[in-house]
């Protein structure tokens, strides 16, 4: 290892990005703006995804049979459940099970000694693999001549679903957006570097450097401030979590707050340095063509 | 060396900067471009170390073409040569040992070769003593001293000189001259495009006269004005 190249490398990176402090603070906060943004986004798409499978897979649906139905009769239903391929499972509940389950879940709020027989009917709790596949295998189900009715929480968990794409779509367009105008902001800093340091990249190209080489300290500086801009992210995103999840999830208790730390962190600082990157890359190279 | 042919430069906004100019440098030799502002010395030296490209002709340096040359092997080319300007071209932010030693660094020389080569440079050029100061504190004739180390530090076999003492008093332009002489004695191919008429006399080495972009004669041991000798050199 050639120190002295190094050092030397290090010193032109340190004094191009000590060179237009203010221009770099605004590049800095602009990624760390968006990366703030990105985080956010990441973390309520994956929390919303958390959510939402979970009650995907809690989703059942409530097949009520009719009363002249009797104990044989019903329970050869689950052989016609089992033989299609879209049903996970069906659990038979008779009415008595029913009722006991009701004064489990209600507790003493719910007086079973004023009634005189039980009002339930035999019920079968059916799950489906494909939560999609929901309306169709109720609809089916339903024409079954020994089942009265059939019921699920449909129109909610569509419109969850259809909202949660929504909020994708959106999240997506508007971190484009946000990482073109850092892009660009870091591309005009480097610019402006790439100005102040003219004299220096005529000498370099006269005495015989490689393009390759005179990019180089250019193509740091832009890492760097992304980079650096992705560590502030981190660091904003950090308190968040820190103070207002916690809060949140009193709320919010249905709600259960997951996202993978450390692999996060390195996907932000990744897409800092990228963005970084390229904008370096795409500013000095404008210089040398021209 | 250096050979041009049929060489024409048309700047893009349609100024004929040279017309169909020949011209053969032998390798190891000495040679003044002379001739008003504007006539080409210029935009000659810079078709050698390709920073302009001709409109026509051929341009050869050591063997290879480079009016055709890739974009990508120009580097090679240019650590092949040295050029020094009448401004001086140096970095005001760096000492005169790091204005040398700039050459080598970026053109990926190691550490160790850079602190062989660049005292080596400074003791050629007579300034050794000065390494540690920046370009401010220096005469001007210092300053050029300088920048012709950055030019040969990397040992080049040709070195360009674009009006070297034109910002030089006459002891200054005279201590230039005299090194640049020396650096000839040494073996390197030396062409200075000049109007000091002072200088070109006293030197008679062979003469390279333009006129409108073509060359008007090319003298051995020649004189600024052809024929008319010292006679013509005017005080100062």
């Amino acid at each position: 290892m050639d120190w002295g190249r190094l050092r030397f490398f290090l010193g032109e990176v340190l004094t191009n990005f000590t060179r237009n402090a203010g221009m770099q603070f605004t590049a800095i906060g602009t990624v760390a703006v968006t990366i703030v943004l990105l985080g956010s986004f990441l973390y309520v798409r994956q929390t919303l995804a958390t959510f939402g499978t979970g009650v995907l897979q809690q989703i059942e649906i409530a097949v009520y049979l009719k009363d002249d139905v009797n104990d044989a009769q019903a329970r050869a239903l689950a052989t016609r459940f089992a033989a299609d391929p879209r049903v996970a499972n069906a659990i038979y509940v008779p009415k008595a099970e029913g009722l006991k389950r009701m004064h489990d879940v209600l507790g003493k709020d719910f007086d079973t000694s004023l009634l005189t027989a039980n009002p339930l009917p035999n019920t079968y709790r059916v799950h489906v693999k494909d939560p999609d596949s929901v309306p169709n295998v109720a609809a089916w189900i339903a024409k079954d001549p020994r089942v009265a009715k059939t019921d699920y929480a449909a129109d909610t968990v569509q419109k969850l679903l259809r909202a949660a794409a929504v909020i994708g779509r959106i999240g997506i367009a508007l971190i484009a957006l946000l990482s073109i105008s850092a892009a660009i902001v870091i591309a005009n800093t480097i610019r402006l570097t790439v100005f102040a340091r003219r004299r220096e990249i005529a000498i370099m190209q006269l005495v015989g450097a490689t393009n390759l080489y005179i990019r180089m300290p250019f193509i740091a500086e832009g890492m760097l401030a992304g980079v650096l801009g992705a560590a502030i992210a981190i660091g904003v995103l950090a308190g968040a979590q820190h103070e207002i999840v916690p809060k949140l999830a009193q709320t919010l208790a249905f709600v259960t707050f997951d996202v993978n730390g450390p692999q996060l962190c390195l996907e932000l600082l990744g897409c800092g340095a990228a963005v970084g990157i390229v904008a370096a890359w795409y500013s000095v190279g404008r210089h040398l063509r021209a | 060396m250096i050979r041009l042919r049929g060489v024409s430069l048309t700047y893009p906004n349609g100024t004929r900067a040279l017309d169909l100019v020949d011209l053969e440098i032998e390798k190891g030799s000495f040679v003044f471009l002379v001739g008003h502002s504007g006539t080409g010395k210029s935009s000659l030296l810079k078709l050698m170390y390709r920073e302009e490209l001709p409109s026509g002709g051929e341009v050869w340096v050591d063997n290879v073409r480079v009016d055709t040359l890739r974009r990508g092997k120009v580097p090679k080319l240019r650590r092949n040569i040295g050029v020094v300007f009448q401004d001086f071209k140096l970095l005001p932010h760096k000492t005169v040992w790091e204005n040398v030693a700039f050459a080598l660094q970026v053109t990926g020389t190691r550490t160790r070769d850079v602190m062989r080569m660049v005292p080596r440079a400074l003791d050629l050029v007579g300034l050794s003593h000065k390494s540690r100061m920046f370009p401010d504190e220096l005469s001007g004739g210092e300053q050029q001293r300088t920048a012709i180390a950055r030019a040969l530090v990397g040992n080049p076999k040709i070195l360009l000189c674009d009006e070297p003492t034109g910002n030089l008093d006459p002891s200054n332009t005279t201590e230039i001259m005299e090194l640049l002489q020396r650096i000839n004695l040494k073996g390197t191919t030396v062409v200075v495009a000049t109007h000091n008429q002072h200088v070109v006399d006293r030197m008679r080495r062979r003469v390279v006269r333009l006129e409108h972009g073509r060359i008007l004669h090319d003298d051995e041991r020649g004189y600024y004005f052809r024929g008319l000798g010292q006679t013509a050199v005017l005080p100062g």
